[in-house]
């Protein structure tokens, strides 16, 4: 009787049905003042109406928010009337559920097996989302490099071990097909790494740290590998073939990783657009992650927002003050900045001068002992001065620069890279014009052999030489700092309370020279790996060391950043560097293989006249029928159409691009626009309930104001809407609201 | 026997599966984990006991949860308003912060969680509170009071759309809506 009551009186009031669709701008909403967000349901709604399926009516009740009891009461009302769920549609629900969870458990596992997963979350809740995305670069390097080197291991080094020790019939160790002439050249065949037979227990050490003496000859170096072709029964192995395959591969495989990771994180950018429109709310709002437990993990969580906030907040401050400068100031700060970005190229050439010079320098001096190390050691040393000192004063300057904290960081890392890269490019400019005699093959030093065979009988292991040198001077130079730089000033901050000392500070961890550090040392491996085939695990052993001292550093001895920067960015740019660094590696592969005379005496490609020569020597002895395959792939008529169809596919992906971006740009315009109308919607409504307002004012009953204040806002046990004395319950309520506190009615039209 | 707690009936767990987004391991984990928030002597009696609102916070789910105070008393339908639960009330709970909840639902519950004055909508005190409970309630991990007021207008400019200075339940639906993760996050798993 009392529902019956309830259900006429309900239906006839208002307009807000109950409906399935994701809108629940209707329901009863919080235009009333006392049931406030108390969700009303229509007695009057069909189940039969609902077009969604028939895994619709038992869905109706469970998203109701209201408590259990309600819920089971207009349960019941409903029993009368329930249709049949079929067991199919039930069967997809819980297909379509097992489904779901399956994949969520699947994504929890494969994250959980990630390398250093909770050292990483932990540094991401203590320091911030820009220091994280410098470990997760780390130890994204780190795993290249193990897959690389265990690549490199399985075709070159792993065979040669096996041809070396075990002696194969019918194997040959000298290439059947020597295409050099070799008479006239023996000034190039005196070769001869063999240590002396007594040496010193330090010359050890010391050709630890070089490379020469006992690791020159090993299979560290390229001059060890031998131009074996092995052909016994029905199996073939041509190392020299394997190790030039091996390396081409070998960038391949790094440039699609480095491409594929460029790619998630673009896809990141572009979602989320750098900071979109709604950030702030839509942070504030979904923000946090109800399934964590634990104190840690909680507290891991509410640093990190804490940063997202400080650091959207504060890029915000800059962007308003930017906007707020006069002409002249503005004009002003321009110059200045033009000005300052002379000052640090100035900088920057004058470093490469150094460094060309030094290089030249220590080419050309032949010493032992310990002022033979420091002066082979002297490239090394003044690029990593330079390395220090030019970025420093770089810094300095930047913050006469201001920039917002996102474009310091990319400035600060494009000029260090700029320094960095360059500058072993510089190097081995030099080592190239002392090998080949400043390009003029013919002359002078060069005659006989193609090469400068005086100072280098084996050009190949000098230059991996170098670069293992290079590593390894970068890996102590690291550590040095740690030890002799960082602890130390945690120390004396620590006990020291003199005012300069305190000014000072904690060490700030510098994340754009952490990064460079990385691209640095990986572009030296990649340029030397050709030569060193086991330089790619020594930078992987190098890399883990670097993770767990940089860690312990971090967690010690450095404070939380001041300034924090937006990283999804930024980790864009580390890996756009990181390409930079490939392709001047690419650069040295390039150039050895096809141009440069490998040498006479030492290693796989010693009876070739270049190292490329290999491939195609080998091609002819492959089938008729594949090397008329490959000659079809390679000629006119093939490649000229794949290019054609190459520039079509292309434009076509340009223009969907630039449809895709029109779009978005659409879209956003609409959204600015639905804003709008609601707004003006809105304040249409508050103009005729005020005019209706007017017009009910003698008509409405006095209501006593005593019999809200007590009875809770929210539905709870007591809902008015179950009172039948109620005055309210006569008067249409949707539309015309009391009180004007809550006129945040959305009229959706449908 | 002291050991065994009470179980559920049949009629009545299959009414709880269609009235909550729980399926029957689910209702019957929470009927166990209830079960032993209740004091010995009301554990036959599972239907019309209350747990007290600091016996919930013991359970591992909520006890570092920094809304847990509100999300008690949002879900609570005792009359002294003290945030303490019975067994239905917990079952609402968790079908509200299930897997299969719906968006409506959880951003629904969502905004009243958000409301700590129970006024029906997200002013400015309601905005703060909010954020501190975000950011922790240390000292140290604050923003500081420009940085609220910068932010908490930045809220609102985004959100409020009447320009009322308030957020209420359709304004903050509509934000929820346009986030992807919401509804992934917004859960509590026994």
């Amino acid at each position: 009787m009392e529902l019956r009551e309830f259900r006429d009186s309900l239906a006839s009031g208002f307009n807000d049905h109950y409906s399935p669709q994701p809108s629940l701008r209707h329901r009863g909403g919080p235009d009333l003042q006392e049931n406030e967000n108390t969700v009303q349901f229509d007695w009057s709604s069909h189940p039969e109406e609902s077009d969604d399926g028939d895994s619709h009516q038992p869905q109706n009740l469970r998203e109701l928010p209201l408590h259990m009891t309600l819920k089971r009461a207009i349960w019941q009302v409903q029993q009368m009337k329930v249709p049949v769920v079929t067991r199919w549609g039930s069967w997809r629900i819980h297909q379509s559920k097992a489904f779901r969870r399956f994949r969520e458990d699947a994504k929890d596992v494969l994250a959980k097996l990630a390398l250093w997963r909770k050292t990483i979350h932990k540094i991401g809740g203590h320091f911030g989302g820009g220091v994280q995305s410098y470990f997760l670069f780390l130890r994204f390097l780190v795993i290249l490099n193990l897959l690389s080197f265990l690549l490199m291991a399985s075709f070159v080094i792993i065979p040669s071990i096996v041809f070396n020790t075990v002696s194969f019939s019918g194997s040959s160790s000298i290439d059947s097909l020597p295409s050099v002439n070799m008479t006239g050249k023996e000034e190039c065949l005196r070769y001869d790494p063999n240590p002396e037979a007594l040496t010193v227990f330090y010359t050890y050490f010391l050709d630890l740290l070089s490379g020469t003496g006992f690791m020159e000859y090993s299979y560290m170096f390229y001059g060890f590998y031998n131009n074996t072709l092995v052909i016994s029964s029905g199996f073939s192995y041509n190392i020299p073939l394997a190790y030039l395959l091996t390396a081409a591969f070998y960038f391949l495989f790094c440039l699609a990783c480095i491409i594929v990771r460029m790619g998630s994180v673009t896809r990141i950018m572009v979602a989320t657009g750098g900071g979109a429109v709604g950030g702030y709310s839509m942070l504030i709002f979904t923000g946090w992650d109800y399934g964590l437990q634990g104190e840690r993990a909680t507290q891991l969580k509410q640093n990190n927002l804490l940063y997202q906030l400080q650091v959207d907040l504060e890029e915000e401050r800059i962007k308003q003050k930017a906007a707020s400068l006069t002409l002249t100031q503005t004009v002003g700060l321009y110059s200045f900045r033009i000005f300052l970005h002379l000052v640090v190229l100035a900088m920057i050439v004058g470093a490469f001068f150094g460094i060309a010079a030094a290089t030249q320098f220590s080419q050309s001096q032949q010493q032992g002992g310990i002022v033979g190390l420091l002066l082979e050691y002297l490239p090394s040393i003044v690029m990593t001065t330079s390395n220090f000192v030019v970025p420093f004063m770089c810094d300095q300057v930047a913050r006469f620069e201001k920039y917002s904290p996102s474009v310091t960081i990319i400035l600060a890392l494009l000029r260090a890279v700029i320094l960095r890269l360059v500058s072993l490019a510089v190097l081995l400019y030099s080592l190239w014009k002392q090998i080949t005699c400043d390009g003029d093959v013919n002359t002078g030093k060069c005659t006989p052999c193609s090469y400068n065979s005086e100072q280098y009988q084996c050009w190949e292991t000098r230059v991996g030489q170098e670069m293992y040198k290079l590593t390894l001077f970068d890996f102590l130079i690291t550590i040095a700092m740690l030890v002799l730089v960082e602890f130390p000033r945690r120390f004396v901050v620590d006990n020291c309370s003199c005012k300069l000392v305190q000014w000072v500070g904690r060490q700030e961890f510098l994340v754009p020279s952490n990064i460079l550090a990385l691209v640095y040392g990986q572009t030296v491996v990649w340029a030397g790996a050709l030569f060193c085939p086991l330089l790619p695990i020594i930078n992987t052993i190098k890399f883990i060391i670097i993770f767990y001292c940089k860690k312990g550093t971090l967690f010690q001895n450095c404070r939380p950043a001041l300034r924090t920067f937006r990283s999804t960015s930024s980790n864009f740019f580390f890996f756009l560097v990181l390409l930079i660094g490939l392709m001047l590696a690419s650069v040295v592969l390039i150039y050895s293989v096809a141009i440069i005379h490998p040498s006479y005496d030492c290693g796989p490609f010693r009876f070739s006249e270049t190292m490329w020569l290999v491939v195609p020597n080998t091609f002819h002895s492959l089938s008729n029928t594949t090397q008329e395959f490959l000659f079809y792939a390679g000629s006119q008529a093939f490649s000229i159409p794949l290019f054609i169809f190459s520039c079509v596919f292309l434009c076509y992906i340009a223009a969907l691009a630039t449809v895709y971006g029109k779009t978005v740009a659409l879209l956003k315009n609409q959204h600015k626009m639905e804003g709008r109308d609601k707004q003006f919607l809105v304040k249409q409504i508050k103009e005729i309930a005020a005019l209706s307002k007017e017009e009910q004012e003698p008509q409405q009953p006095p209501r006593s104001q005593a019999q809200w204040n007590g009875a809770p806002h929210w539905g709870g046990q007591h809902n008015p809407a179950f009172d039948p004395d109620t005055g309210m319950m006569t008067q249409p309520r949707a539309f015309f609201p009391d009180e004007f506190e809550n006129p945040g009615l959305h009229y959706r039209e449908e | 026997m002291g050991a065994t707690a009470s179980k559920l009936p049949k009629d009545q767990l299959s009414e709880y599966q269609e009235l909550t987004f729980l399926t029957k391991q689910e209702i019957l984990l929470a009927h166990k984990r209830f079960n032993e928030l209740l004091e010995r002597e009301d554990r036959q009696q599972i239907g019309g006991s209350r747990v007290p609102m600091n016996k919930i916070l013991t359970l591992p789910e909520l006890k570092s949860n920094p809304f847990r105070r509100r999300i008690c008393q949002v879900f609570s339908t005792s009359d002294l308003r003290d945030g303490s639960l019975s067994f239905e009330d917990f079952l609402d709970l968790l079908s509200a912060f299930s897997d299969s909840a719906t968006l409506e639902i959880k951003s629904h519950y969502a905004f009243r969680i958000f409301d700590f004055d129970d006024d029906g909508t997200l002013d400015t005190g309601d905005l703060e509170k909010l954020v501190n409970c975000l950011t922790g309630e240390m000292d140290n991990t604050r923003l500081t009071s420009e940085e609220m007021k910068q932010l908490i207008n930045n809220i609102l400019e985004e959100s409020d759309i009447d320009k009322d200075g308030t957020v209420n339940l359709s304004e903050f639906q509509h934000v929820i809506s346009r986030s992807p993760d919401f509804v992934s996050s917004f859960k509590i798993v026994l």
